[in-house]
């Protein structure tokens, strides 16, 4: 069969990403121009600050990913791009670039959803098998979606309320982490102990989450200790949360993999550079008897990647989009 | 010669190829929320009805603001993207340029922008276009102020305001505009884009 060459693009928060994949598994090259220590200033993503840093890059970014391929445009099977969900000022960067390329050389058009594109992240590094369950976890999500096959996706949980993600980020601001506290937090879990007491959270029958609650008792507890005047210990703080947040993850997972009959579990999504989550998903699919796949730290970020691996099966499922595509800021995968 | 020209910065697209002064192709069309949609559509069709290929294209003249921030993004990121990727050169013109450029009028021109709480996006022509005020962000009444000692001028806006003001509406004249702005500095690609002539209100609340 004829190689397949896909350009990805991606641009749905605050990084400008482009990478080119063969076959949906082999990266041949990728760039991420990120803008993370411009929004630090800010404490969190500035959603116009980030769209003028895409339209900036945009067209650096595409050049020099291709450059490092060693490849044209012409050489391109396919131009796939994350249509949503995001930032919707910054995914209509990503967008107009691939519908433009996708008009100026007359290639396919594949829209990806971001999410897909967490779970392909794991497809260039081992073949998927399935059914399989991909925990999504992130700043935006926290979702377990079943797969019964390539590019066929059925969301049987997700959060009620906080993204995981979010949730990290909010508590390591109250215990006066720097933006972004999420990674932070991992690295003060691992040195200190669980001395706090956290509920966790929607212990029920669903597949459903609920991080609200838990934020709301780390930021309580911080003000009740600091009305007794007592200081609070950070990275004591950081397990007992970390724990608990990890935990009510597990159980979730634990009951899908088993009623489920999954094969292969795939932990997407910026928190699945987490080491407590990683080391905990581990415990549980050795015990389980359960493949794992966690991508490596460098696709948990947002990257074109893993748009661009997406986009090699939704190319072979015939999903091409005409140049009407619009962004979303939300939409469900499907 | 053939020239495409871009301006998505306000509720209008506008779209031309003009080849030897000659407009063969146009839009124009308010889109309201469907810019992003629309945009690349339409400026397609304007190549498929007249039987050109991408590769037809001499020079792009994109306008880069200052107007809706989204909006202008969208068409800077298509003129960039089509330069940079066929080699293309492109080079740029305001909003304001454009719609004064455009007036069929022998007056001082002062095209205007609503950028809302009092504030427009403004500049001062010279009949013969040569600048005496160039775009700036700008309280409509500091800018009433600079045209007190100034005769027979005209404020050109499509946009609504506050308090009453006598408008020249704006319908682009492709022609002028791309006579005025083809020899414009061609500009690399990557260097294309938006002035928006205002910092965000994140940096803003940080000054």
């Amino acid at each position: 069969m004829k190689d397949i060459y896909i350009l990805g693009i991606e641009s749905s928060c605050d990084e400008t990403s482009a990478s080119i994949v063969k076959n949906g598994t082999e990266e041949i090259s990728t760039v991420i121009s990120s803008q993370i220590d411009i929004h630090k200033d800010f404490g969190g993503v500035v959603p116009e600050i980030a769209s003028r840093h895409h339209v900036k890059n945009i067209t650096m970014v595409l050049e020099s990913c291709l450059e490092q391929a060693h490849m044209t445009m012409d050489q391109i099977d396919a131009i796939a791009i994350t249509y949503g969900p995001g930032l919707i000022g910054s995914l209509l960067i990503g967008l107009e670039a691939a519908k433009t390329l996708s008009f100026v050389y007359n290639k396919p058009l594949i829209p990806v959803h971001h999410i897909a594109g967490h779970i392909y992240a794991n497809s260039l590094v081992k073949e998927l098998t399935f059914p399989l369950l991909a925990v999504v976890v992130s700043g935006g999500h926290t979702e377990l979606i079943e797969m019964t096959d390539h590019y066929k996706f059925h969301k049987i949980g997700g959060t009620l309320d906080d993204a995981i993600g979010e949730c990290y980020d909010k508590v390591a601001r109250v215990i006066g982490l720097e933006y972004p506290g999420g990674p932070k937090i991992d690295k003060l879990a691992a040195i200190g102990q669980d001395t706090y007491k956290l509920p966790i959270p929607l212990q029920d029958d669903s597949y459903n989450f609920s991080f609200s609650g838990l934020k709301s008792a780390v930021i309580n507890l911080s003000h009740n200790l600091e009305q007794r005047g007592e200081e609070i210990r950070k990275e004591d703080l950081a397990t007992s949360f970390q724990k608990v947040a990890v935990e009510s993850i597990i159980s979730k997972v634990r009951k899908a993999i088993v009623e489920k009959d999954i094969k292969n579990v795939i932990v997407a999504g910026g928190v699945a550079a987490n080491n407590g989550l990683r080391n905990a998903m581990k415990d549980l699919t050795d015990e389980l008897g359960v493949e794992l796949s966690i991508p490596p730290m460098k696709y948990c970020t947002d990257n074109g990647t893993m748009i661009a691996a997406a986009g090699y099966y939704a190319y072979l499922d015939g999903r091409i989009a005409d140049l009407n595509l619009n962004s979303k800021s939300q939409d469900v995968l499907k | 010669m053939r020239y495409l020209y871009i301006d998505t910065s306000s509720s209008y697209l506008y779209a031309s190829i003009v080849e030897d002064n000659k407009c063969i192709a146009s839009v124009i069309e308010e889109f309201g929320q469907s810019l992003s949609e629309v945009a690349l559509p339409r400026i397609v069709e304007m190549f498929q009805n007249n039987n050109l290929s991408p590769d037809d294209v001499d020079k792009i003249i994109v306008v880069n603001g200052p107007g809706s921030f989204t909006g202008t993004r969208i068409g800077v990121t298509i003129a960039k993207v089509y330069a940079w990727s066929k080699n293309i050169p492109i080079t740029t013109i305001t909003s304001l340029e454009a719609m004064a450029i455009s007036s069929p009028n022998e007056k001082i021109h002062v095209p205007i922008i609503n950028a809302r709480r009092g504030f427009v996006y403004g500049a001062i022509f010279k009949p013969d276009y040569s600048i005496i005020m160039k775009p700036q962000h700008i309280e409509l009444s500091e800018l009433k102020n600079k045209l007190l000692s100034l005769d027979n001028y005209e404020f050109i806006s499509n946009d609504e305001f506050d308090e009453e003001l006598e408008l020249t509406s704006y319908t682009p004249d492709f022609v002028k505009i791309i006579q005025y702005a083809k020899d414009n500095k061609e500009i690399n690609p990557h260097a294309v884009n938006p002035e928006y002539l205002k910092l965000t209100e994140a940096e803003e609340s940080k000054i």
